[in-house]
């Protein structure tokens, strides 16, 4: 049995006198309020020591006329008074009482008019109604008639009766201890020893606890984390670029063609700035409009420098790819990006202008399409993914291209993200040798299925009360 | 993406093999099954593959994909004495003309819905929405060759596709259906681009709308297709994709004449590819005969030169081929992506985290030390957010987005607290004290680079606490700072102070202003601090 609080034993003290008793007689004992008490009789039910009734009364109240003839006499009494040995009716008639007063006497049957004059019957008397007003009780007949007439009201009133059990007397006869109960400790109470003889209150340990809310990381960074953290264990070096970038790093580099859809206004987000294109953009140029000494054709057409100068919001983080790789054209070159992209997408559950990306590069001598396949495989095992496959798919800067898929119980086979070799087209104009191995993947994709999300506006306009309940930590399972 | 309708009746007569075989190994050379119906399956083709965007097309890949045929598929082409002249005057408006005669068409109602779907699909794949390539094809039987593509005056009148009464050219741009669509591709010339028969009847106004008088219906025997356009090597591919695709289904293609040329020859281009080459790109061991194979597979022609070469024939309708690796992609498509061996790179190398996000990961340690929830905000934002509600003239230099999608997002955010309070307005309901903090990207003209902020709203929400907090992160992170009293009319007056680093301002705390708790609905003080990052020792310049 839990322990009692003070408060329940000096009820229960109380209880063992009375054995049972009105909930007011305590509260007045106890110099506590009668609500108060009920609660303490609720824990020592709880307890299984006392016991509380819960009954409804029903009580007569007078009302202002009933309070008013309580203090001058029912109407009646007044007019039978009043008539005294007899008395003409013209007189009694001017007694302000008269109306009710004679009315109630007829009725009764008390007084007799003969030829004017008013006489009681022998032995009139309206006591037992005066009675029955001033002491108020429903078991009297004529207490109906007076709620009738208005001068007595019914009403329903809670009553809470206290009783001890028989476990609360054998509780009491082994004796309560009584003394104050301390809270918290003070630093005197610990230094001088006087924790020896306090009674530290206990607390009811099965209670739930107050809501402690703690700081801590966003469950979608944390997934980012956890990427980041894998990329550096793979032996990446991690990127980290302006949002705003040149059409030309953005595109061109990337062999975009200059007429492609996605550069257009409704699905790229263009800035009014513009940046001076870097020195030997003349290969991109050349490499655009025919296929700049490889073996390629080009996309013909001419290459317009005003358009690879507009500045725009990154829609990809392969812009900072391939400018490491400008900076760095020696082997082996090992990157990661993750940041934010954009693109002018409209607005819904699933889609966002801005999301983040998720991109690697490796460029070494003698790398093929082979590893590509192998560090994807090797990074979604990390992510927790066991089931990966890869099938064949189409990306503007990259040839050969494919889109790679993991298996998630109960959903199946999803596409998580694209990669391919770097097009020729696109590392010459850099001096880069040898084959670069690009993929990239949407890392809200994988953050919806950890988290459950049905919209991914919560990553980024949360409720705070999704975050303080998302835990830190959670069993992943298969990835998701 | 090009979804495209493959009703199965259709294509189990092109490809001679059973839908399920098809259906099981579709996406292998490069698609999505987007659904499966009763009839027919829509299936996602990638946009490099214009070939792949009729059931003909289809068919004949996989065919090949399947060992039912292989090689280079062949499309014999005789003359058919029609010629086409073009109107020099047409050099600046539209210069580019491809035809063809295709004769003995059969056409039923899933065909003849099929080569539709085709022309469409390619007017946007192709055609970038008509404007670089535009297909128009047209009842040979109701005209007289020969045929003339020429500059015509606007008010030159005829009945338009779909209309009974003749409209002027002027008036199909503000009438017809077709005309709105696509009039900005023409509207600013003086003379429109048509196509006229030796009696002056009009075939087509391109890229708008082909007259009546050529309709082609499930009757239509023989076919004039005329392709016009601003790019050569695009209007060819047009032509050559939807000649072989009717060639497929049984039609004879003729050529035409064309400024003395004959076209098209639907012959194929030619590469020497090296099979060494491709086998070091694809990991996996080819000899040439191996490699020639697999191209066979994927309809190229391949014949070894020699052990180490290869001769390459490219289909004439496989737009995509631009450079050998495209054929490489083929031979790894052939070769099954799920035969390929994955295997990581050897080379050594070791991680190497990018201070940035090294130092931004250390201040969301010290904010959660301190009983801040991370949160991360929008980073396009709008003015009204930034700065009027702030309180704030807006800063020099902010990026304004030049077709926001709403004017919810119509700048990149410069400064993060802003959305910190927007994000405390979003959470008026629920429980205090809330104490958040974000660490992201802002932008500062073209230049990107990290802040921190972070802010603590409950009734007691004060200056020392804001003090306290921004004492204890920019502690954490060695910075030795000084302060000022500032004038960042988003806080009280007396309650604010600048973060100085260096003699630069690098951050600001306080407490927010009433007016600018107003603002944002907020009902109880707020007590906020940010911080720019680059004022951590060692920041690296970008």
């Amino acid at each position: 049995m839990a322990e009692l609080t003070q408060n329940e034993k000096r009820l229960l003290e109380k209880l063992a006198e009375k054995n049972k008793a009105d909930v007011q007689q305590f509260a007045d004992e106890l110099d506590a309020t009668p609500e108060a008490v009920v609660q303490w009789g609720l824990l020592g039910k709880d307890h299984g020591l006392a016991d509380v009734l819960r009954g409804v009364k029903k009580i007569l109240e007078y009302t202002e006329e009933g309070r008013n003839y309580l203090e001058n006499g029912l109407p009646e009494t007044q007019i039978l008074n009043a008539i005294g040995n007899g008395t003409t009716l013209s007189d009694l008639q001017k007694h302000p009482a008269f109306r009710i007063g004679f009315g109630q006497l007829r009725k009764k049957d008390l007084i007799t008019v003969t030829e004017g004059r008013v006489t009681k019957v022998s032995g009139a008397s309206t006591e037992k109604d005066e009675s029955a007003l001033k002491n108020r009780d429903n078991n009297n007949p004529l207490t109906k008639d007076l709620i009738k007439r208005g001068l007595l009201q019914e009403t329903e009133k809670v009553e809470y009766t206290l009783s001890i059990t028989e476990a609360g007397i054998l509780k009491v006869k082994q004796g309560l201890d009584l003394r104050g109960e301390t809270g918290t400790l003070t630093r005197d109470q610990i230094i001088s020893g006087e924790w020896k003889n306090l009674n530290l209150r206990k607390y009811e340990v099965r209670k739930l606890p107050r809501k402690a809310f703690p700081g801590k990381i966003h469950p979608y960074q944390r997934i980012i984390a956890e990427m980041r953290e894998i990329l550096l264990d793979m032996g990446f070096t991690e990127l980290y670029g302006s949002i705003v970038q040149q059409s030309y790093w953005n595109f061109d580099a990337l062999f975009q063609p200059q007429d492609h859809p996605a550069r257009e206004m409704q699905d790229t987000f263009y800035l009014g700035e513009t940046l001076p294109l870097p020195e030997g953009y003349e290969r991109v140029k050349a490499m655009h409009e025919s296929g700049g000494g490889t073996s390629s054709t080009g996309w013909g057409g001419s290459w317009k420098e005003s358009k690879a100068e507009q500045c725009v919001l990154r829609t990809h983080t392969t812009s900072l790819s391939i400018q490491h790789l400008a900076e760095n054209p020696n082997p082996p070159v090992k990157a990661f990006c993750i940041g934010r992209v954009y693109r002018r997408e409209t607005i819904d559950t699933t889609h966002l202008a801005e999301f983040e990306q998720l991109e690697g590069i490796v460029m070494d001598e003698g790398v093929h399409f082979g590893n590509l396949l192998g560090i994807l495989r090797e990074f979604y095992h990390r992510m927790g993914f066991e089931g990966v496959r890869f099938k064949p798919s189409y990306y503007p800067y990259t040839e050969p291209s494919l889109d790679a898929e993991v298996y998630i119980d109960g959903i199946g086979w999803i596409e998580m993200g694209g990669a391919g070799v770097f097009r020729e087209e696109v590392t010459a104009p850099f001096g880069i040798q040898y084959p670069v191995l690009a993929w990239g993947l949407g890392v809200s994709r994988i953050a919806m299925l950890r988290l459950g999300l049905k919209d991914l506006r919560h990553l980024h306009r949360s409720d705070v009360a999704f975050l303080r309940d998302t835990p830190a930590y959670r069993r992943s399972q298969g990835g998701a | 993406m090009a979804i495209i309708s493959l009703p199965y009746r259709y294509l189990e007569r092109l490809t001679r093999t059973d839908r399920k075989t098809i259906l099981e190994k579709i996406a292998l050379i490069g698609s999505d099954v987007e659904r499966v119906e009763e009839d027919h399956a829509d299936v996602e083709f990638f946009p490099d593959r214009p070939d792949l965007f009729s059931p003909e097309g289809v068919a004949r890949a996989m065919r090949g994909f399947l060992g039912i045929e292989s090689g280079l598929p062949s499309y014999p082409v005789s003359a058919s004495g029609i010629s086409f002249s073009v109107d020099p005057a047409l050099a600046d408006i539209r210069p580019v003309l491809g035809a063809a005669v295709i004769r003995g068409v059969s056409f039923d109602d899933e065909s003849i819905q099929c080569i539709m779907a085709l022309q469409e699909s390619l007017h946007w794949a192709v055609g970038r929405g008509r404007s670089k390539v535009a297909i128009g094809i047209h009842d040979l039987d109701t005209v007289k060759p020969p045929f003339h593509y020429i500059a015509s005056r606007r008010s030159r009148k005829f009945i338009p596709l779909d209309f009974t009464g003749k409209m002027s050219l002027d008036e199909i741009l503000e009438k017809h259906p077709k005309g709105r669509d696509y009039a900005k591709i023409v509207k600013d010339f003086p003379l429109f681009p048509l196509i006229v028969d030796d009696d002056d009847h009009v075939l087509s106004f391109p890229p708008i709308i082909n007259g009546e008088r050529t309709r082609v219906t499930i009757d239509t025997k023989n076919i004039l297709l005329d392709t016009t356009g601003t790019d050569k090597r695009a209007v060819g591919v047009a032509v050559n994709i939807i000649c072989t695709a009717m060639a497929e289904s049984g039609a004879r293609i003729e050529s035409v004449e064309i400024n003395g040329v004959q076209t098209p020859t639907l012959a194929p281009a030619e590469r020497t590819v090296n099979v060494r080459e491709c086998s070091a790109l694809l990991g996996i061991d080819l000899t040439a005969s191996s490699m020639a194979a697999l191209l066979e597979k994927m309809r190229f022609g391949a014949q070894p030169e020699g052990t180490d070469l290869l001769n390459v024939k490219v289909p004439c309708y496989r737009a995509d081929i631009m450079h050998d690796w495209d054929i490489f992609e083929d031979v790894a498509i052939a070769y099954g992506y799920e035969n390929l061996q994955a295997m990581p790179p050897a080379t050594f190398t070791v991680g190497k985290p990018n201070p940035v996000q090294t130092y931004a990961n250390i201040a969301r340690d010290i904010f959660c030390g301190l009983g801040y929830l991370e949160v991360m905000p929008f980073t396009l934002t709008n003015e009204d957010i930034l700065f009027n509600r702030m309180r704030r003239p807006e800063v020099p230099g902010v990026l304004h987005v030049l077709h926001p999608i709403s004017i919810e997002n119509t700048v990149v955010r410069t400064d993060l607290l802003p959305l910190l309070l927007e994000f405390l307005a979003l959470n008026r309901h629920r429980e205090l004290p809330q104490r958040l903090f974000t660490v992201g990207d802002v932008v500062e003209r073209c230049a990107t680079h990290q802040q921190a902020a972070g802010l603590s709203t409950h009734p007691d929400a004060d200056f020392s606490e804001a003090y306290a907090c921004a004492d204890a992160v920019l502690h954490e992170l060695s910075i030795s700072y000084t302060v000022n009293e500032s004038e960042d009319p988003a806080f009280i007056e007396g309650r604010r102070a600048d973060i100085m680093v260096d003699g630069k301002t690098a951050g600001v705390f306080g407490e927010i202003h009433p007016a600018v708790l107003n603002a944002f609905e907020l009902e109880h003080s707020v007590a906020a601090f940010e911080l720019d990052l680059r004022a951590v020792p060692g920041y690296p310049a970008l």
